[in-house]
């Protein structure tokens, strides 16, 4: 018995060996980006887990609490509001999604100066986000900015919007300054996808006589089906940690009504350096984006598998 | 459905397609045009009636913004350059074996790094600043430049792979077969023809570093090397904007962000291929 075993742990550890040996090469090609990304964010993670179970002062000593940050988390009010804004400042992915789609069939059907078209489509995503906040924190301003000067001027408003001291209007305007500064990046993914359709899909479905409605929802949508799902996830998880335009439009006020949960991590550290409470807020936000992933999955997977087949 | 019917849906979806692509493009355009003719307005022209064109156009925010800025600027610029050069050093050996080499585990340690993408970065950044404060690397250019790799490696990788494997299989083996090793056939015949994509990757990276605020203002305290962005937070930061000179915050706007703007234009065609999914 014992020596089956050690036998086969002999021919085991050989074939690791083979492997190693034939392979060499090829690992110690991906051997730097490999480390980069243990050190640089599993033993983060790991370490951060363990700091969210601690009374954690930067800089200072930490000291075990175990679930404590977590159950102070949950009984404390904003934090209920902080989890009511993330929830409607999640929306900002189904926005953009719509306006990529619309953007990415639209420049499809134009035949001169598409680059021209997508090259200023772009700018909005390549600006960085917090210099759109500012544009936006300027456009936007109540008394001074030019959006609300002609709307009164016009008088298509009867007087200016204090919009950033209510929490609704506050985060209508986040949704938009969001969905307007990131639907490009689902718009190159969903266009690349839509380019490569191959154009007898549709001489095909014209020659069976589909309609309009019919080639779209028969052949494209499914064609776009994997695009829309990858940028989807993507964005999904990239929205919900953006935080430089919040905190210039509005610095997650009034109170917490526009604090989604990424905000809340960085005023818990930046503002009061409690790192312990802070990264208890990064493990909900990260269970939460999870958990939106897979559900979005699983629906998407629900809802198109009739039509793909 | 009559000949006139199917004309009239054809005409209406035309009219859509250009309706949809106009509101975009000014949707884009005109904030841009506001914040260009404001950067040339004295503090003055901010209070009363809005208009487009400035009364007594002056150079003054420009030149006080390129002042306060050109330090951070200079940091910004180090920090991108680094971050693109770090990345191409660890990225490129590996994008090239998994596009080329068969080994055990390949598909495995693709997805490893691939999925890396999809973390929320926002967690990393504190314990990576209680640990970058234990290795005096808080504060330092070297620390950012570190810190940036999370972001983009794991998009380096696979733009990378994909550029790698569109090159034809044969060359490596001809070189070979002419005396090349297989380091010298990679350095002498595949990085050469990959240069596009290497250099659209070094843009990207070099983005990353310019543009994220997060890393950039959780990393470095005011005595530090602070790149450009924070700065523009620093000004306002969701405060009250009736003391704000905006005709420089603008400016400064228009400052940092032409950069990675004019890159990623430049960069895109070579990008195009690697969005396809």
């Amino acid at each position: 018995m014992s020596s089956q075993t050690s036998h086969a742990l002999i021919r085991k550890t050989e074939r690791y060996r083979d492997v190693l040996s034939e392979n060499w090469f090829a690992y110690l090609l991906i051997l730097p980006v490999l480390l980069f990304l243990v050190l640089l964010m599993w033993i983060p993670f790991v370490q951060g887990i363990f700091m969210s179970l601690h009374n954690w002062p930067f800089g200072g000593d930490p000291s075990w609490v175990g679930l404590g940050n977590y159950e102070y988390l949950f009984g404390w009010q904003p934090f209920v509001t902080s989890l009511k804004a993330t929830l409607i400042f999640s929306l900002t992915t189904l926005f953009q999604l719509g306006v990529a789609l619309a953007a990415a069939l639209a420049v499809r059907e134009i035949r001169r100066g598409k680059s021209l078209v997508t090259g200023s489509f772009l700018l909005s995503y390549t600006l960085p986000p917090l210099v759109t906040g500012t544009i936006w924190a300027y456009m936007l301003e109540p008394d001074l900015g030019p959006i609300f000067g002609y709307l009164t001027q016009w008088e298509l408003l009867e007087e200016t919007i204090y919009w950033g001291s209510h929490g609704d209007s506050a985060l209508a305007v986040i949704l938009f300054v969001t969905t307007w500064t990131f639907w490009p990046f689902m718009f190159l993914i969903i266009s690349a996808s839509l380019e490569s359709i191959p154009e007898e899909m549709y001489e095909t479905a014209r020659m069976y006589g589909a309609n309009r409605v019919q080639t779209f929802l028969r052949v494209t949508l499914p064609q776009l089906k994997s695009a829309i799902l990858i940028a989807l996830s993507i964005r999904i998880i990239w929205n919900m940690t953006k935080i430089s335009q919040v905190l210039q439009l509005t610095n997650g006020g009034p109170g917490y009504e526009t604090s989604i949960l990424a905000v809340l991590l960085y005023r818990f550290s930046y503002e009061q350096g409690q790192m312990g409470i802070s990264y208890a807020v990064g493990v909900v936000l990260l269970t939460m984006t999870i958990g939106f992933v897979f559900v979005f999955i699983r629906e998407f997977e629900r809802a198109s598998g009739g039509d793909a087949a | 459905m009559s000949l006139a019917d199917y004309d009239a849906v054809g005409v209406t979806l035309k009219a859509s397609t250009y309706g949809v692509v106009w509101f975009l493009v000014l949707l884009n355009l005109v904030p841009l045009l506001f914040i260009f003719s404001v950067s040339f307005m004295p503090p003055t022209e901010f209070f009363g009636a809005p208009h487009i064109i400035p009364y007594e156009p002056t150079l003054e925010a420009w030149t006080s913004g390129f002042a306060e800025l050109k330090d951070n600027l200079i940091n910004s610029f180090l920090i991108g350059s680094g971050t693109a050069l770090l990345a191409l050093a660890i990225t490129i050996p590996g994008a090239y074996a998994f596009a080329r080499k068969e080994f055990y585990g390949k598909k495995l340690g693709f997805y490893a790094i691939i999925l890396a993408m999809m973390f929320p970065y926002i967690l990393l950044v504190i314990p990576i600043m209680g640990l970058w404060n234990d290795l005096g690397l808080y504060n330092t250019i070297p620390g950012m430049i570190l810190a940036y790799q999370v972001f983009v490696a794991p998009f380096a990788i696979w733009i990378l792979r994909d550029f790698f494997e569109t090159l034809p299989k044969d060359i490596e083996e001809a070189a070979q077969v002419y005396g090349c090793t297989q380091f010298s056939a990679f350095v002498r015949v595949i990085l050469p023809l990959a240069a596009p994509g290497i250099v659209a990757v070094g843009f990207l990276a070099f983005l990353t570093g310019w543009n994220d605020f997060l890393f950039a203002n959780l990393l470095t305290t005011g005595t530090g090397p602070v790149p450009a962005v924070p700065v523009l937070y620093g000004t306002i930061g969701g405060g009250s904007g009736e003391r704000v000179y905006w005709g420089k915050l603008m400016a400064e706007t228009l400052i940092i962000g032409t950069p990675p703007t004019v890159l990623y234009l430049v960069a895109r065609n070579y990008l195009e291929s690697a969005f396809t999914v």
